[in-house]
């Protein structure tokens, strides 16, 4: 069986690398390069990170309190310099998925889980993997360079969903659901909230109806209400 | 030469008596060696051509020794403030180079020392020292039944520390103090013990125990 190097010189040799590939490239360029360099010359990388694999990985999951990009001077936080080991270690898909709905409750884990899917898996997967968490509202430690805020799992994975620059790097571009939806990759999704802004929208129409009374605005009025929950369901729901 | 009959005689008097100390060479044995050393340098030879072919550049590299050990990660953290506050004595001219012990981080097995911890944490992760201390430079791969188990491992062991946690000062301050006191009764202990032992029963003088007032470690 072979094993995984400890080291990440193998990953970093951007003219010989011969490793399994994301849409035809390196692993580590998924992760701007400035950013790369950050990562590996942190001491929490060059001491934490040096040999783990895919369960020891956990080890520090598990001790990580905080999400975030840089901060200080532009210190890669332990978050990124995780995510890059993954990026290394490529782990089996089951494992990944495990990380993400660990039953044992590590919501860092989770989290790191779910930065990792949005940078590696194809869009219609990272959408049903994610998809599920946004209605997961455990609290996040985030840290920014003038400190830390709260934040939270489901607008955690809202940002990555529609955000395209995330914990200091760009995350390569996602189709947006609308369009997986029109080439029937992807059902329509069904927010939890439905029921309620629908019938937030049947007040206001009732209240509008007094107003208006075109033949066929009915129809218009309908197709709007539509398109504005499902515009209106996610960003109502992040919050 | 295939005969090994023994030495005749320069006289053809028989076989000689007198040449029995000369040494004798076990043909087969040798003629095995130089086999072994010609498909070494043949395979060798092939290597550098392959390599050669594919525009690469051949490196000679010694074989991983088999009983190498596969590399695991750091089970606890780097105690890089283990010698601070402590004073020691450095050989003269240990401060040139990183060869030989020092003043700093200084690595047993490869016998160097460096000025600060990001160049031993480096020394640490190098191949040098992976050799050096026996190991393959390669990580095991985990399979999903080891990721479950180091979970609920993990799980576990955080249970257990929250159980000692108490939120209520009263409680705190309380196991604070048969803890502080638990420690005295060691320390008044231990100096009955040596005051019992020297012959005046006077015990031996505090300022001669505590650490750094000579040349220690």
């Amino acid at each position: 069986m072979s094993g995984h190097k400890a080291d990440a010189k193998a990953l970093l040799d951007d003219r010989g690398y011969s490793g399994p590939l994301i849409r035809g490239e390196n692993p580590a360029n998924l992760i701007e390069k400035p950013l790369q360099d950050r990562i590996t010359e942190t001491y929490y990388w060059k001491e934490q990170c040096f040999a783990l694999n895919e369960a020891s990985l956990c080890d520090r999951a598990v001790d990580m309190n905080f999400i975030g990009g840089t901060y200080g001077q532009q210190k890669a936080s332990p978050f990124l310099c995780l995510v890059f080991k993954l990026l290394q270690l490529q782990p089996e898909r089951e494992i990944v998925l495990y990380y993400l709905h660990n039953e044992e409750g590590f919501k860092y884990l989770t989290a790191l889980a779910a930065f990792y899917i949005r940078l590696t898996f194809e869009p219609v997967e990272i959408y049903k993997a994610l998809e599920p968490l946004l209605s997961d509202y455990r609290k996040l430690r985030r840290r920014r360079n003038d400190g830390f805020m709260i934040t939270h799992m489901d607008q955690f994975i809202d940002d990555l969903l529609t955000k395209d620059r995330m914990c200091g790097t760009t995350l390569w571009k996602l189709p947006k659901r609308q369009l997986l939806e029109d080439l029937e990759l992807l059902d329509e999704r069904v927010s939890p909230l439905a029921d309620e802004i629908e019938a937030i929208d049947n007040e206001n129409d009732d209240a509008r109806e007094g107003d208006e009374s075109r033949e066929g605005s009915d129809y218009e009025r309908r197709n709007g209400a539509n398109g504005r929950s499902r515009s209106r369901s996610r960003s109502s729901e992040g919050r | 030469m295939a005969d090994r009959k023994a030495p005749s005689s320069a006289y053809g008097a028989g076989p000689a008596g007198d040449t029995d100390f000369r040494k004798t060479w076990n043909r087969d044995e040798y003629a095995a060696k130089a086999a072994a050393r010609e498909a070494k340098v043949k395979e060798e030879g092939k290597a550098r051509y392959e390599a050669k072919l594919a525009g690469k550049k051949y490196i000679p590299r010694a074989a991983t020794p088999p009983d190498a050990k596969e590399t695991q990660s750091r089970a606890e953290r780097l105690n890089v403030s283990a010698n601070v506050g402590k004073t020691m004595l450095v050989p003269a001219g240990a401060g040139i180079g990183k060869r030989g012990r020092g003043a700093g981080f200084y690595c047993p097995d490869c016998d160097l020392t460096f000025k600060d911890n990001l160049q031993f944490v480096d020394h640490l992760n190098s191949r040098q020292h992976l050799a050096n201390t026996g190991q393959s430079g390669e990580v095991r791969k985990a399979t999903l039944e080891d990721v479950r188990e180091r979970l609920a491992w993990l799980k576990r062991k955080r249970e257990e520390e929250k159980k000692d946690e108490v939120i209520d000062l009263k409680t705190r301050l309380e196991t604070r103090q048969q803890q502080d006191e638990r420690e005295r009764e060691e320390r008044r202990r231990k100096r009955r013990e040596r005051r019992r032992k020297t012959k005046d029963g006077m015990g031996i003088k505090e300022e001669d125990q505590y650490e750094g007032n000579g040349i220690i470690c």
